[in-house]
């Protein structure tokens, strides 16, 4: 048998710590716990998945004080003793475990997150994937919007306008793009008082990304552009307004 | 009126709030609280530059500080970020390293 200290709260409720026991055996994950505790101790417990194989980040919750994707975690990996579950941090709750993404999708929103066309750019695979242009963002567009790296960036927590991880990782593949027509307006925000120089790289976003993504890095990378711009050194690209 | 949204953010005064604190979170934060101290010992140090435990104190923090400091150094360079729990190691190891060193051949 597996403990779980799972957090509860519904608007209108104080929150608490709920115990539940649940059979557990070697591949039983957070999420099988969860769900068998839903199932057959109380109905009234809410969380939120889909796939339930490691695919859409639905699952993301903070497990043993670390963000994780619920489907898998294994019990058995987390070691003996209690298995605390909570929401992700920094978003607003809805109820138990299920928070609002709506800040998530803000934050990309404050980048220019959407791809910006230029007037005479190719509209589709023009980057050749075994190209250099393209090698450069690879590790960094396979983003699946968990949240995770949100909830792990200390940031987030104290500058409410800070892009966070995962809008600085999308905006660093676009300002790689040389499709996209937005780089100077993108920069004109990035290098703003509460965009690049607020990462601390601390590296949490990284640690916790479950796709193995590095925003950290990109984060990196953006600065170097960003001084290779200052001193006249950026690469020429055929994006827009550079 | 609507309720203000409630919103989780991470205790930093609950056993909760710090377990699975990572490495380079500890990075971050070691090196800042090496900053603060190094003012209140500076400080010490001027006021009587011969107290050993002064001594000690400023040569261990300022180790730490600038070795933590070249870390984060180097992967603003373009170091491979998979590399940096190691250079954490190594820059606390190198601090260590280097004060018992200093500390144990005194020269004066």
């Amino acid at each position: 048998m597996v403990r779980l200290n799972v957090f509860r709260w519904a608007p209108g409720e104080a929150e608490r710590i709920r115990a539940y026991e649940v059979e557990a055996v070697a591949d039983t994950t957070v999420l099988d716990a969860l769900v068998a505790v839903q199932r057959e101790q109380d109905p009234t417990l809410a969380l939120r998945y889909a796939c339930r194989v490691g695919m859409c980040g639905s699952c993301a919750m903070v497990v043993n004080g670390r963000e994780r994707w619920a489907c898998r975690t294994r019990l058995a990996s987390l070691g003996p003793g209690p298995v605390s579950v909570r929401p992700l941090y920094h978003f607003p709750l809805l109820r138990d475990l299920v928070v609002d993404m709506t800040p998530f999708v803000e934050r990309h929103a404050a980048v220019g997150a959407a791809l910006a066309p230029a007037a005479q750019a190719e509209p589709y695979v023009v980057i050749p994937s075994a190209s250099a242009e393209r090698a450069e963002i690879d590790d960094a567009i396979e983003c699946i919007g968990c949240g995770m790296c949100l909830s792990a960036c200390t940031m987030v927590a104290h500058d409410r306008r800070f892009p966070g991880p995962a809008a600085l990782n999308r905006a660093f593949t676009l300002q790689r793009d040389r499709r996209d027509a937005a780089h100077g307006a993108r920069w004109a925000m990035l290098l703003g008082d509460d965009a690049l120089p607020r990462c601390h790289g601390q590296g949490n976003c990284t640690d916790v990304c479950p796709m193995g993504l590095s925003p950290t890095r990109s984060i990196i990378r953006l600065r170097q552009m960003a001084v290779r711009r200052m001193v006249g050194l950026a690469a020429p690209q055929a994006g827009r307004g550079q | 009126m609507t309720a203000e949204p409630r919103i989780l953010r991470r205790e930093w005064t609950s056993a909760e709030g710090w377990r699975g604190t990572p490495a380079g979170m500890w990075a971050w934060l070691i090196q800042r609280v090496a900053a603060i101290l190094l003012l209140v010992v500076i400080a010490a140090h001027l006021v009587n530059p011969f107290r050993r435990g002064v001594q000690a104190a400023l040569l261990a923090l300022a180790l730490l500080h600038a070795l933590l400091g070249v870390r984060a150094l180097l992967l603003d360079l373009g170091l491979p970020l998979r590399w940096h729990r190691a250079l954490f190691v190594a820059a606390l190891g190198l601090a260590a390293t280097i004060f018992v060193a200093v500390w144990t051949w005194r020269w004066y």
